[in-house]
């Protein structure tokens, strides 16, 4: 079934942040507790699943019957900005908390390259809408999954006797790296 | 106001501000694109062509930008150069465009860019804040440069396309893959951060 | 000015610079993009359908193409069919030359593909894999020849040759070959091959 192999592609095979490098930077911000990464993690999901469904409404709809594809880059980008606008100002009223808790990292959502990648790569593969939802949906569970699968190595290694040069981001990457080459074994899944 | 002489304001993106070693910024098209000394290069300079002119008409306008709206107005600006760059490179350069495929359009989300613009840009004057832009786009070059230079050598033997190791060498093809990225990286920011604290201990 | 009208003027009026500047480039690129999208298709296809002198699309749908290669005298002497399908890592995509009864492969041309470097990526190296697929005989379903020989003349023409450590990635080539030769056939089938689909050039 195409749809499952979309799924199952964007969280284990082709995982936006170990083969694609994506998201990066709330990968190394956020990845540091548990909980934080779960909530980061879902936060991204729910943005880019809405993401993959509004910008393939503006590109099938407007932007590709005008001829107007030069501007995919700006709507794609304003689009993702107001999302996350909106996402905040609805997280901040349902649960004060939880808002509290992501701080900066949310408006920083929009600067999450993970998200544009997802509308331009649909765009590209030119998915259908029920695709591109399904594509943003899987691409958002596989960051959460490496972000909090980070996250339990690093509260693991707040531990460990890590050289003073390598701390932060030197040994994160480098577990990043070795997640990578553990998340290759899973190429050749789907025939 | 900044007190930096205007040759400070360029260095300090070459090493003490590097965009990529010491501010930890734009990692996502520095992993993706270094596989290849072209590749890394060709992206050093699309990404420099979108923060030199953002820059300026950031720095020019800044006046006229209420604050509540500034961050939309500043994608808008950075996104336009992009689509500039991106449609350059896929016009005049078909290869290379192919090569870093979707992750041009990516620039537009580079925090170099926008961090730029918020901590600099929109706080001093055109000359200085084209000064900055050349100073940070040189340091974010370099990093590319250093990054694809030991990926491409360790990974595939050569350096731009020539062969630089000896037949008796067998690639790391790991250095190409994700994977390899991750691991230099790391181990070059571990490496930037030693070479900081030694000087400093030292001073 | 009041705020609130700034801030909407403000924006307003990047939005509109920043769309017409683009639209300005859009334009000025937009013919330079297709051309090179054109040759960059142009020359897979008198790859794989030697002794044409121009080419024709006959039929598009998503993931498959066929074009038409036509001699001096426009008159269609084979087809370059144009097909992609998941490989080991990404997406694989090809040019196949055939013959018009689509019983004979000419040669086989990798497009694009994002295999392992070293091993799947050879399926794009003439030497290695490529070479393996001229001439072959279509009429049934090819197959892949376990383990890897060293020259094509130990090969029925029915087989093609692996790469020694990127099964997958072999296999996933003869699979978009052997699917794309089915559709095809079907589309000729249905009388669905239009000459008056647009020129390639």
């Amino acid at each position: 079934m195409e749809l499952v192999a979309i799924f199952v592609t964007a969280i284990l095979i082709n995982n936006f942040v170990l083969r694609y490098f994506l998201g990066i930077c709330p990968f190394l911000g956020v990845s540091k507790k548990i909980d934080s990464a779960i909530s980061m993690g879902l936060a991204v999901t729910f943005v880019m699943t809405i993401t993959a469904a509004v910008s393939w409404v503006i590109n099938h709809w407007i932007l590709i019957p005008l001829k107007l594809d030069y501007l995919q880059i700006v709507s794609f980008i304003l689009v993702i900005a107001s999302l996350v606008q909106l996402v905040e100002m609805f997280i901040r009223k349902i649960s004060p908390p939880l808002y509290e808790a992501l701080g900066i990292y949310l408006p920083l959502i929009t600067t999450n390259c993970a998200i544009f990648f997802l509308a331009l790569m649909a765009s590209l593969r030119d998915y259908s809408f029920l695709e591109s939802v399904i594509f943003g949906v899987g691409s958002g569970l596989g960051f959460t999954l490496a972000i909090v699968l980070m996250a339990a190595i690093r509260e693991q290694l707040d531990l460990a006797d890590v050289p003073e040069a390598l701390k932060g981001a030197g040994i994160a990457l480098i577990v990043a790296g070795i997640m990578a080459l553990a998340f290759l074994g899973f190429s050749g899944m789907i025939k | 106001m900044s007190t930096k002489s205007i040759g400070q304001e360029f260095t300090k993106g070459l090493w003490d501000e590097n965009p990529v070693f010491r501010q930890l910024l734009g990692l996502c098209p520095t992993l993706a694109v270094t596989n290849a000394v072209i590749n890394g290069l060709a992206m050093g300079m699309a990404t420099s062509f979108v923060l030199i002119f953002s820059s300026l008409v950031v720095s020019s306008i800044k006046k006229f930008i209420p604050s509540q709206v500034r961050i939309a107005s500043y994608v808008v600006i950075i996104a336009t150069f992009v689509t500039v760059a991106d449609r350059f490179l896929a016009a005049f350069f078909p290869p290379i465009s192919k090569s870093l495929g979707p992750y041009v359009p990516l620039i537009v989300v580079n925090c170099i860019i926008l961090g730029r613009q918020e901590a600099f840009s929109s706080k001093n004057t055109v000359g200085r804040s084209l000064i900055d832009a050349l100073g940070m786009s040189s340091g974010f070059v370099l990093a590319m440069l250093i990054l694809s230079a030991i990926r491409e050598i360790l990974g595939m033997g050569t350096f731009l396309g020539y062969q630089v190791m000896g037949q008796w060498f067998e690639p790391w093809i790991i250095m190409i893959l994700p994977p390899g990225a991750f691991i230099t990286l790391g181990i070059l920011l571990a490496l930037a951060l030693q070479i900081e604290r030694k000087t400093k201990s030292r001073k | 000015m009041k705020l609130s009208t700034q801030m909407v003027v403000v924006l307003t009026s990047v939005g509109l610079l920043s769309g017409s500047f683009l639209a300005i480039v859009g334009h000025l690129t937009k013919e330079r993009i297709a051309l090179n999208k054109q040759r960059e298709t142009e020359k897979a296809i008198i790859q794989v359908v030697p002794g044409i002198v121009s080419s024709q699309k006959l039929y598009e749908e998503r993931d498959l193409s066929v074009y038409g290669g036509k001699d001096a005298e426009g008159n269609i002497v084979g087809f370059a069919i144009q097909a992609s399908g998941i490989g080991f890592q990404d997406k694989i995509t090809l040019m196949l030359g055939t013959n018009t009864s689509l019983k004979k492969i000419n040669r086989l041309a990798i497009l694009d593909q994002k295999e392992t470097p070293g091993l799947g990526a050879k399926i794009a190296d003439s030497e290695f894999f490529l070479l393996y697929w001229e001439n072959k005989d279509s009429s049934g379903t090819i197959t892949l020849h376990k383990p890897a020989v060293s020259s094509p003349e130990e090969l029925l023409p029915t087989e093609v040759n692996t790469i020694t450590g990127a099964t997958i990635s072999s296999e996933a080539v003869l699979s978009i070959v052997n699917t794309s030769l089915e559709q095809v056939r079907k589309i000729i089938k249905e009388g669905k091959l239009s000459s008056e689909a647009q020129d390639v050039n």
